[in-house]
C-alpha cells in the first residue's frame, strides 16, 4: 500500500477529504484484539463512535481502494439509517467506478437504502435487473435473486 | 497541492476529529516491517 496506492494524488486527496485516517501497527492493543486482526493490511471502515461498517483483508489497488472506501462510508450511513448520505456515497461510486469489484455489492445496497427510505419494492427488483445484466457472474447478483419476483 | 495522507495515530484522537469534522474513520492496521 505504501508502494504503490497511498502515494497517489487522487488516493490521498480522497482520504483527506472524506475520512479520518487513523494507522496503527498490527500488533497494537488493544485494537488488535479488539478488532481480531489477523493478516495485513487490514482496512476498517468506523462511524465516529468507532463501531465497525466495512472490513477489506490485503493489498487493494488505487482503482479499487477508493470505490471499497465509497462502499464502506455507504455501509457506515446505511447502518446508522442515515440513508440520504449513503445513496449519495453509492451514487458517487457508481457513477466514478462502475468497473471495480466493489461495484456489485454497491448496486446491492443502493438498491436496499431506496426501498428502507421510501417502502417502495421496485428499487429492489431494479437493482436485481442492474446486477444480472451488468453483473451475471457477482455473488450479489444471486442475493438480489429473489427480487426479480417483486 | 496534495502532499500525503495525515494519518492519526491514536484511536481517542481519530474519534474526536470523527466527531467534530462528521466524518468516517479509516482505521488501516499495517505491518512496519
Amino acid at each position: 500500500m505504501d508502494a504503490v496506492t497511498y502515494p497517489v494524488d487522487k488516493v490521498i486527496s480522497f482520504i483527506n477529504e472524506n475520512m479520518i485516517p487513523l494507522r496503527v501497527p498490527f500488533d497494537t492493543q488493544p485494537l488488535s484484539t479488539d478488532f481480531n486482526i489477523k493478516w495485513t493490511p487490514s482496512l476498517i471502515t468506523l462511524d465516529p463512535d468507532g463501531k465497525e461498517h466495512h472490513r477489506t483483508v490485503g493489498f487493494l489497488a488505487p482503482q479499487e481502494l477508493i470505490p471499497s472506501l465509497l462502499l464502506g462510508i455507504g455501509k457506515s450511513y446505511f447502518e446508522t439509517d442515515r440513508f440520504d448520505e449513503a445513496l449519495a456515497s453509492l451514487d458517487k461510486l457508481l457513477g466514478e467506478y462502475p468497473k471495480s469489484d466493489s461495484t456489485p455489492e454497491a448496486v446491492y445496497l443502493r438498491g436496499v437504502c431506496r426501498y428502507k427510505s421510501t417502502h417502495d419494492p421496485k428499487p429492489l427488483k431494479a437493482a436485481y435487473e442492474q446486477l444480472e445484466a451488468e453483473h451475471p457472474a457477482s455473488e450479489w447478483t444471486k442475493r438480489a435473486y429473489p427480487y426479480r419476483l417483486l | 497541492m496534495v502532499e500525503n495522507i495525515t494519518w492519526e495515530t491514536d484511536m481517542d484522537a481519530a474519534l474526536a476529529r470523527a466527531h467534530a469534522e462528521q466524518k468516517p474513520v479509516l482505521l488501516d492496521f499495517f505491518n512496519p516491517g
